[in-house]
């Protein structure tokens, strides 16, 4: 189902992620033209370890390969940020990366 | 004319009691909210009948101009004392686009990439920990190729 790229980094305190999830993004409306089932990720959320640290739940309308780009506090460098989505058809990934 | 009368029921609103718990699914909690077709009824299906405030302290970044509608970058930031974070559009099928639950220790600062079908407004709504809805519309933005055909 393709996968994520994540980017963290912690300076001040403060966590700047930077999150391309690799997804087609596809609406009611391009899959009828297209002749294919919609699919787009509905919930995505951030982890440091049991730390929930982002969380959102999305539409069909972020765009082809949606970036997400969010700040938090509470983790250091060499914690560990997991990344994990869902979309429309069930499917999950997960990617995890250390905070620089 | 022999019409009947139907006499407008008023409901009761029903007090939405916040759950204060993190990892809400807003797509399962509030199924309406995903297919409302304005944004007004998108907000309400999703906070209940709350007049939102339209505030300052929300900055939305935008382009005036977004050349490609398939990928427009949207930037929200506030420093609000909040519970969650909505982004509504008014041009697409459905207005909801994004909510965020904001975590605890979260930052408001969240930018994404969002599909507009044509130029319109951006509005973010705030939900404040002190149980008021804050408000932001975005003026008008052009969009040159909308984003939702493909």
């Amino acid at each position: 189902m393709g996968n994520m790229k994540i980017k963290a980094k912690e300076k001040d305190g403060v966590v700047s992620a930077k999150v391309m999830a690799k997804h087609p993004m596809m609406t009611y409306d391009q899959a009828k033209k297209k002749g294919k089932e919609a699919n787009f990720i509905t919930h995505i959320t951030g982890k440091v370890g049991d730390k929930v640290v982002y969380e959102a739940s999305t539409s069909q309308f972020l765009s082809k390969n949606p970036l997400f780009k969010f700040k938090f506090k509470g983790a250091k460098k060499g914690d560990e940020l997991t990344m994990s989505y869902t979309d429309l058809s069930g499917a999950t990934v997960t990617e995890s990366k250390k905070i620089k | 004319m022999n019409r009947r009368k139907f006499l407008g029921l008023g409901l009761a609103a029903v007090a939405l009691a916040p759950v204060a718990i993190n990892a809400i699914d807003f797509r399962k909690e509030k199924p309406d909210a995903w297919t409302a077709k304005t944004i007004d009824d998108a907000i309400k299906a999703l906070y209940g009948d709350v007049k939102p405030i339209e505030s300052d302290k929300i900055k939305i970044k935008n382009p005036k101009v977004a050349s490609n509608g398939g990928a427009v970058p949207v930037g929200i930031k506030s420093d609000i004392d909040a519970k969650s974070v909505a982004l509504f559009q008014e041009v697409n099928p459905e207005s909801a686009v994004a909510v965020w639950t904001v975590p605890e220790g979260g930052i408001i600062d969240y930018s994404t990439k969002i599909k507009m079908k044509a130029s319109g407004t951006l509005t973010v709504v705030v939900e404040g920990k002190d149980g008021k809805l804050y408000k932001k519309t975005t003026d008008k933005m052009e969009v040159a190729l909308g984003g939702c055909e493909g």
